[in-house]
């Protein structure tokens, strides 16, 4: 009996040794899991994140990478689990900002894989976060609704009461002003990111109190179908689409909207993970890095229907004296691609609607200010829910 | 001519049970092959897959067993409730509340009193929100004769605005950078894990010995046979001089309490702080539901439906990460199984048998 397990000892020692040896001799390879809040057929947050992860499973030809979807926060903590210890994955990536502290404490549980969190605060040795603002785009956007707004209310179906959105809000908010300076921004919370019945609602009622132009942060393209079917109805309500290519679902009600490509930021993680040159900093992109890109669909910035509209509003600003809204808009895209120091939407003076300074004139907010703001710039009415 | 005709049956085994459950499981699998065999996927692969990832490896029996906790939890208390035909479909608000008094009493005195002396006293106050939770929609149908399927439904979402309201206002941690949640509990009143494992142990025992107390306050109480009178035969328990208030305040005060318990647990041995209400509970006080009825109204049986349940929702998992199926399958597939479950029902209490005549 002792002999045989000896044996048995022996023989699955060499064994080891073996596969060892196997794996050693084969290329280096590198298992990517993608943790999805939603489904990735929401067409919105986690749809962007999955074209993403395709596009460098694509480009790169030693990454294998396997995705989770619909994941709900409180079973977050098992899906690390599973991806690491049955899946093997060297790298997870978690895609909401609910997902932060189950990241940070597998980070604790697994010292040797890497983990990266999208849109969260909280880093460890092994935990990075990422994230690809879309607030510049928001700031056209902005520009584009109050040029075209009859009625001077905008309304905003907003998600959760954090500070990306707050952030969103407020540039969106900007660009109004900027175009717009009689016209005021309506907020409406849904606490959903999926939410297509509770968007729909928030937006009939935005509409119902006045608002001519809708902004969203919500998954799907709810608000796009109140604004079209309005717009068909003959109630002109213009929109713009989130996160992806949504003008289809509103030809007529669509005039721009924005969208991330996370593509580019997934291979150039994974490339630095790859080569041992990964660090846990903050991995922030915006137009500069081709992550923020302006329009509702793929091909054009802006809905060419209400091209001669924007070519028509004129607007006095101080840089470019009077101009229209369309080249406008234009101009500032191209500034926000050469860099945030070249013109960013952020810069003071900009007063809370409250009437607080909350940045002096002539500076730019920095990223922490970005990243923790929590008031309404003064063109916004009502206060953030507390 | 073939003849389907059936009777009811008045004696059900333990044995006929059992073999009927195994069959019920064996068609539900059979139906499901085919959507398997439809999605493009070796069905057999598929299925020692999920079983794999529930029951068939350490690491999927640990977290089956970590989601069985809740389920055991609620759907003991839940048993007591519908065998008094009190049709509480208010469990999950019921565990929030249990998670917000415990969160609240964690906070407060977590810095101050070592663990022995706070963890039980969160396990209370989950257990007295709970409860208090559960007593409402007692007493309005009642003193009222409100509907409780309703007011318990409705007392969720009431519930869970309550927890939204306090994460996002007076409740936000000093830690969060402004986003919604509490801060983190103490480290005094966070439960324990077994090593390895996100087993808070605690909570598990609670969960089996108020399965196995419940079960003998059931069967061999007084307070359980008023109970059972007040579901079967109300008019026989108003003869008998049964206090119908008193008996169903104290059903759903426990009913309501175990959820709370369960919401405890979450709160201190999975998350360590209170966030938004799906972030606490991915809908336990509803599945429970389905639980308490796998075990036929027992809540000893809870325990073994509960962990049942939990692997299939645990090993749902591997549908999605190994087979590389939508999320949505994974819905299609516990769906059908306790569709198959339910069925098997109408054969344990009924009598099939099949006959042939010359037409």
């Amino acid at each position: 009996m002792k002999k045989l397990s000896l044996f048995m000892l022996i023989f699955s020692i060499v064994l080891l040794g073996f596969s060892a040896g196997a794996f050693g001799a084969e290329d280096k390879k590198i298992k990517a899991g993608f943790i999805y809040v939603g489904p990735v057929g929401d067409y919105g947050f986690s749809h962007a994140h999955d074209l993403g992860r395709k596009f460098a499973e694509e480009k790169l030809d030693w990454l294998e990478t396997v995705y989770v979807e619909s994941v709900s926060e409180s079973d977050s903590d098992r899906i690390i689990d599973r991806l690491i210890q049955q899946q093997k994955c060297d790298v997870v990536f978690t895609n909401s900002f609910g997902f932060m502290d189950s990241t940070v404490k597998a980070g604790e549980r697994y010292p040797d894989k890497i983990f990266m969190h999208c849109s969260g605060f909280k880093r460890s040795d092994n935990v990075g976060t990422y994230f690809g603002d879309l607030y510049q785009m928001y700031y056209l956007n902005g520009l584009m609704a109050g040029a075209l707004t009859k009625t001077n209310k905008i309304g905003y179906v907003a998600a959760f009461p954090i500070p990306e959105l707050i952030r969103h809000i407020d540039a969106y908010a900007l660009g109004i002003k900027a175009a717009n300076p009689e016209a005021k921004v309506h907020v409406k919370w849904i606490y959903a990111w999926y939410g297509p019945d509770k968007a729909r609602e928030a937006a009939e009622s935005l509409i119902a109190e006045g608002c001519d132009t809708l902004a969203f942060t919500e998954d799907t393209p709810a608000v796009i179908e109140v604004g079209q079917s309005h717009t068909e109805k003959g109630k002109q309500i213009y929109t713009f689409s989130h996160y992806s290519a949504m003008q289809p679902y509103g030809e007529d009600s669509v005039v721009s909207g924005q969208f991330m490509n996370w593509g580019g930021m997934y291979v150039k993680i994974l490339e630095d993970i790859y080569s041992g040159n990964w660090t846990n900093e903050d991995v922030w992109w915006l137009a500069k890095e081709g992550a923020a890109i302006l329009g509702g669909n793929e091909t054009d910035p802006i809905n060419p229907k209400f091209v001669d509209d924007l070519k028509q509003a004129m607007i006095q600003t101080q840089e470019f004296g009077e101009i229209s809204a369309y080249d406008l808009v234009m101009k500032r895209y191209d500034q926000m691609k050469q860099g945030v120091d070249v013109f960013d939407p952020f810069t003071g003076p900009i007063h809370d609607n409250k009437g607080t300074l909350q940045i002096k004139a002539g500076e730019r907010a920095s990223k922490e200010d970005l990243l923790s703001i929590m008031y309404y710039v003064d063109n916004v009415e009502g206060t953030i829910p507390q | 001519m073939i003849r389907l005709s059936y009777t009811d049956r008045y004696q059900i085994t333990r044995l006929r049970t059992l073999v009927t459950n195994i069959f019920s499981l064996a068609a539900g699998l059979v139906v499901i092959s085919i959507i398997f065999l439809i999605a493009g996927v070796n069905p057999l692969f598929a299925i020692s897959e999920i079983f794999q990832g529930s029951f068939g490896s350490m690491y999927g029996f640990k977290e089956t067993i970590t989601k069985a906790i809740p389920l055991i939890l609620i759907g003991a208390g839940l048993t007591l409730a519908f065998r008094a035909k009190f049709w509480n479909i208010g469990a999950e608000g019921q565990m929030l509340m249990g998670a917000i008094f415990s969160t609240w009493t964690g906070l407060t005195f977590g810095d101050a009193l070592p663990g022995f002396a706070i963890i039980p006293l969160m396990f209370a106050a989950g257990f007295l929100g709970g409860a208090l939770w559960g007593i409402i929609p007692a007493i309005l149908k009642i003193r009222y004769a409100i509907n409780e399927v309703i007011s318990t439904l409705m007392l969720n979402y009431i519930c869970a605005h309550i927890l939204t309201m306090l994460i996002v206002g007076p409740w936000r941690g000093a830690t969060r950078f402004g986003f919604p949640g509490t801060d983190n509990l103490p480290d005094a009143a966070i439960l324990s894990v077994i090593p390895g494992s996100r087993i808070h142990y605690i909570t598990l025992i609670l969960a089996l010995a108020c399965a196995a107390i419940l079960t003998l306050a059931i069967y061999k109480t007084r307070f359980g046979y008023e109970a059972r009178v007040v579901g079967e035969n109300p008019d026989a328990g108003k003869y008998a001089g049964i206090n119908f208030f008193k008996t169903t305040l104290i059903l759903m005060a426990v009913s309501g309490g175990l959820a709370g318990l369960a919401g405890v647990g979450e709160v201190a041995g999975i998350h360590h702080y209170l966030g938004y209400p799906a972030s606490v509970s991915s809908g336990y006080g509803f599945t429970a539901i389905i639980v308490a009825w796998l075990a036929k109204l027992n809540p000893l049986y809870t325990v073994i439906s509960g962990i049942f349940f939990a692997g299939i929702l645990v090993g749902g998992d591997a549908i999605q990460i190994s087979l590389g199926l939508p999320a949505a399958t994974v819905e299609i597939v516990n769906g059908t199984l306790l569709i198959f479950l339910i069925m098997g029902d109408y054969f344990l209490h009924n009598k099939i048998t099949v006959s042939f005549s010359r037409t």
